[in-house]
């Protein structure tokens, strides 16, 4: 056949067309696959332009094959350097492009997991809870919320008919002498029965409290902190100091305070504590009744009746009123958290209503 | 209890404003309720305590202004002229229970029945009593004075003349002034005649000896009652009255007489009428006064100041009590009007309210070390922390519940002897049902689509031994976790719940959760059962989970044990088995990690597939094997052979081998 007798001179002579005909088609390459197609063109594996002419090499003779094969050689790294350059060329060109048009649109919306949060009273009791940590207070909230007529009324110096009872209507159970418990001050008798380290005493108790009540100030389950210190030698002071120190840690120093003599069966001396109204500053309001105040915890040194039911239930003295004193406040976790946040209906808390809870954001 | 300063004026000269005098009563145990009025016709409204019925009257509120100020407080006038027979002739007494009436006095009063004048008109309307006549008015004014309820009979109409005190008979009935007929069951104290009963003893007169135009003559009595007995009969009768409310709370035994003699007083002042000679008095059995001791060091330390004695005695003997001198100690005599008041407590409260709990020292009792959440508690806010780290809101829901809710099986709940309402009469056995359910459905038809709820709290049951309650955390998820713009809506469903299960788990330490299908209560199936999501009208899926929470706590692991880093890399190889179905995850994790050896440090299951080339009724799982030795690098020959043997143990159990 003529072409297996081609001479290196007739390889040879077709190079410089092979070359125009590359320039000329890599000056029309506009994009990468136009660039694959001139490589396909002129370097593909089977019937590239310049692979071809590779193949014609075998039939020529040694010394031929030699010199026409190193003109090849050169084309060949020549054309590949230049696809190459071409390339980098392009890429570069397309980034460009791309960080002229690639844009976000930074007013969609983010991508946010679930937001969860905590009920706004669990965030203000632990907040009591860890101010008093922070006095040297045990939190002691273990004790039943179903409990009976001595830890609820009789050993907190109320026997049955006695009037007070009236203030706390309280839920029974069916059958038996069951109730559910009307104030955290049934924590107190709990912990003094059950002290590890008699007869001293220093907790808060924290938890859920029920009464027969239900309106805009009053939700039949709430929730209470009661306190308890008892020692030799404590003092109404120590009550007054303990108090004011709780209060400027718990709202900020700027509210006064003011302590008036009051009444609870359980504390004698009785004292109910005010807070300077944190929404008028005191000049007088609705949430004040226009007095600058707003009643915010009860307490009172304990009662020595309480620590003789206590001591008759233990069989022994153990709390000697001779020997030591005590002090003992209560407060309403929904008070503060009502105060804090403006909230005017306590039912709110235990409405399980997503669009309230979710106006809290811890 | 309302207190017109004009009133207040007549006992008690002081020196502050009415805006000032509230304040400082305030201080001292009477807090100011409000003020109406301006200068001479102010009003306070004087929030009395129970404790305090020797306050629920203008003299007493007028006896702690005086010890206030250290003013003097002028005695009432009980000064009046007697006319006619004496009294004893047109009326007798006789008490036939002592035990419900230690004293009883009374007076016959000749009167001129007419309305009251204006003066005293407007004070019983300025306290917020309706005057009615003049001897009701007097009766009245009186007990709002000085404290003292007082009833007037019409003597006409008191048969034979007599009164006799005693228990009500069974089947008996009255009527009362307010016009209901009563039956007189139980332990009901009465004041009857000799056609039977003419009043509710302490609580209200009888419609048949009622004052009337035609009344002449009365017959007044002032009488002090047992309080318990006036208590029990008040709320045995559901009546509740001025007259009631201070004689069950303790009113003063020595008061009846002044009563009758302060009313005969001013019925001859506003000229209506006189008494006639002689009190009627019926006390068989006079209450001495009871004495207490007080000592001074006592006072100071409980208030934790000192405390100067002349002060102290100022203090107690302008408040009625007389103080008598005995070795290192105070006798102290309490006046008949202060029944709270027994013992040397009481007493150090008395100094202490009048020397002012607010100007007190303040100090803070030393701390005799530092304070920690224990264990448990820590744990508990980390699962709070967890929950609403994952997207979680916390609600609380009520602990009562509607006993119809208890959905199927459940075991019987507590209930309730007085519920509110029939929807709150038991106590609820489980967070989720019904009070996560209800949560889920008040929000749903607040038009939410997508919700993630969690709650903390109790649950009640009965035992042998008695009511039980235990603490429970619980989740409700529904929809979307967080819907976005860029992807599909995906809905919870049951391995939300579990993940969230798993998530307390780890961030509790509590080592690996094994979770065994079935043992679920009736209202799941596997999610909630299709009749409870038709009952309560739910639209979509919810997944549920509910935990004891004392036994996740009581499980947390701290602080944790550091393990060294590993030196050497980890070989990573992919597994996918084929089988049945009802093949479980966790059977097949089994066998690899027995097959595999202790090379293998960790299997996870990386994809679970159903769908074609998978023939139906197989199921694809995917496992990734982690193996790694701390100290070495492993060959790629002894990872073959332990992938080898797990192969083959698979096979043996009939499973497919697709990858390795
Ligand atoms: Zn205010």
């Amino acid at each position: 056949m003529a072409e297996s007798r081609a001479s290196s001179e007739g390889i040879v002579r077709e190079l410089p067309r092979l070359r125009q005909d590359f320039d000329a088609a890599l000056a029309g390459v506009r994009d990468g696959a136009g660039l694959q197609e001139l490589r396909t063109r002129f370097l593909g594996r089977k019937s590239g332009e310049l692979t071809l002419l590779f193949g014609r090499l075998g039939g020529l003779k040694n010394e031929e094959r030699r010199l026409a094969g190193a003109e090849l050689n050169t084309l060949k790294q020549e054309v590949e350097a230049r696809l190459e350059a071409r390339r980098a060329e392009l890429e570069a060109g397309d980034r460009e492009e791309r960080l002229r048009h690639d844009r976000v649109d930074v007013t969609l919306p983010g991508r946010v997991g679930p937001v969860g949060r905590r009920h706004p009273l669990t965030v203000v009791r632990e907040e009591l809870e860890d101010i008093f940590l922070s006095m040297g207070y045990e939190v002691y909230d273990s004790f039943p919320e179903v409990d009976d007529d001595f830890h609820c009324f009789e050993a907190l110096n109320m026997p049955p008919d006695h009037p007070a009872r009236d203030m706390q209507d309280t839920f029974y159970l069916e059958g038996g002498d069951r109730l559910l418990r009307t104030h955290t001050s049934t924590g107190q008798i709990r912990y003094m029965l059950s002290n590890p380290h008699p007869p001293r005493v220093r907790i808060i108790c924290p938890g859920k409290v029920y009464r027969r009540d239900d309106d805009i100030t009053h939700s039949p389950m709430f929730q209470q902190v009661e306190g308890l210190v008892v020692r030799a030698g404590i003092t109404l002071a120590d009550l007054k100091g303990t108090i004011e120190a709780f209060l400027h840690a718990l709202f900020g120093p700027q509210y006064p305070i003011r302590f008036r003599s009051s009444f609870f069966p359980y504390t004698e001396p009785s004292v109910e504590t005010d807070l300077g109204c944190i929404v008028c500053g005191g000049g007088g309001c609705r949430v004040c009744k226009q007095t600058g105040w707003l009643e915010i915890l009860g307490s009172g040194m304990v009662h020595p009746a309480v620590f003789e039911a206590v001591n008759r239930k233990l069989g022994k003295v153990v709390y000697d009123p001779e020997e030591v004193t005590g002090f003992a406040f209560g407060l309403g976790i929904e008070r503060v958290a009502m105060m804090r946040h403006g909230i005017d209906d306590i039912r709110l808390f235990y409405g399980s209503d997503l669009r309230f809870l979710e106006q809290f954001h811890r | 209890m309302k207190v017109p300063l004009s009133w207040l004026r007549e006992f008690v000269e002081f020196p502050a404003e009415p805006r000032q005098l509230g304040e400082d009563l305030t201080f001292v145990g009477l807090a100011l309720d409000g003020l109406e009025g301006r200068g001479a016709d102010a009003v306070l409204d004087l929030d009395v305590t129970t404790n305090r019925v020797d306050c629920m009257n203008v003299y007493g509120v007028a006896r702690e202004v005086s010890v206030l100020y250290d003013v003097p407080l002028r005695p009432l006038d009980l000064s009046f002229p007697e006319e006619g027979p004496p009294a004893d002739q047109a009326l007798d007494v006789t008490i036939e229970a002592p035990d419900l009436c230690p004293r009883f006095c009374a007076r016959v009063l000749d009167v001129r029945l007419g309305p009251s004048p204006a003066w005293l008109r407007d004070r019983l309307e300025a306290v917020g009593v309706r005057p009615i006549n003049n001897v009701v008015d007097l009766s009245n004014y009186v007990m709002m004075e000085m404290g003292h309820p007082s009833h007037a009979f019409d003597l006409a109409r008191v048969p034979d003349g007599r009164l006799i005190v005693r228990w009500a008979r069974p089947a008996e009935r009255l009527t009362t002034l307010d016009g209901v007929e009563r039956a007189l069951a139980g332990r009901v104290g009465v004041v009857g005649g000799t056609e039977g009963p003419l009043a509710l003893a302490g609580i209200m007169g009888g419609a048949s000896s009622e004052v009337s135009d035609d009344t002449r003559a009365v017959a007044l009595e002032a009488a002090w009652w047992d309080p318990l007995s006036i208590r029990r009969a008040s709320k045995a009768l559901g009546l509740h009255t001025e007259a009631s409310h201070r004689f069950e709370r303790g009113a003063d035994p020595e008061a009846p007489p002044a009563a009758t003699a302060r009313v005969a007083h001013l019925l001859a002042k506003i000229g209506a009428g006189a008494a006639r000679p002689g009190l009627i008095d019926r006390y068989p059995a006079p209450r001495p006064r009871r004495a207490t001791g007080l000592r001074l060091s006592r006072v100071s330390a409980m208030l934790g100041a000192p405390v100067a004695e002349p002060q102290a005695r100022q203090i107690l003997t302008g408040l009625g009590f007389s103080v008598k001198e005995q070795a290192g100690s105070w006798a102290v005599e309490i006046p008949s009007w202060r029944s709270d008041v027994s013992r040397e407590a009481d007493l150090v409260e008395e100094v202490g309210r009048h020397l002012g709990v607010d100007r007190l020292p303040s100090t803070v009792p030393a701390s005799r070390g530092a304070e920690g959440l224990r264990p448990r508690q820590s744990a508990t806010r980390a699962v709070r922390e967890a929950l609403a780290g994952a997207g979680l809101t916390e609600v609380i829901n009520y602990a009562f519940v509607s006993d119809a809710d208890a959905g199927p099986q459940a075991p019987p709940r507590l209930r309730l002897a007085n519920p509110l309402s029939e929807e709150q009469a038991a106590l609820r056995s489980s967070l989720v049902m019904p009070g996560l359910l209800g949560t889920l459905r008040a929000n749903l038809r607040h038009g939410r689509r997508d919700m993630r709820v969690f709650e903390l709290g109790r649950v009640f049951g009965a035992t042998p031994e008695g009511p039980a309650e235990e603490s429970r955390v619980a989740v409700l998820l529904m929809g979307a976790a967080a819907p976005h713009w860029s992807s599909e809506r995906r809905a919870a469903d049951f391995y939300d719940a579990k993940g969230v299960v798993e998530l307390l788990g780890r961030r509790l330490g509590v080592g690996a959760l094994t979770f065994v299908a079935g043992g679920a209560p009736g209202f799941l199936h596997p999610g909630l059962h299709p009749d409870v999501t038709e009952a309560w009208e739910l639209r979509d899926e919810a997944a549920v989970a509910e935990l004891e929470l004392d036994t996740l706590t009581a499980a947390a692991r701290a602080p944790v044990r550091f393990r060294p880093l590993p030196r050497s890399p980890a070989v990573e190889r992919d597994l996918s088995v084929i089988g049945n179905e009802g093949m479980t995850a966790a059977e097949v994790e089994a066998r690899v990690r027995k097959a595999a050896g202790e090379l293998l440090k960790d299997v996870s299951v990386l994809k679970r597939y159903a769908r074609p080339p998978i023939p139906a009724g197989r199921v694809s799982l995917t496992f990734g094997l982690v193996y790694q030795d701390p100290g070495r690098t492993l060959t790629g020959e002894e990872v073959q052979a332990s992938v080898d043997r797990v192969v083959a143990a698979l096979r043996a159990a009939g499973l497919e081998i697709r990858g390795e």
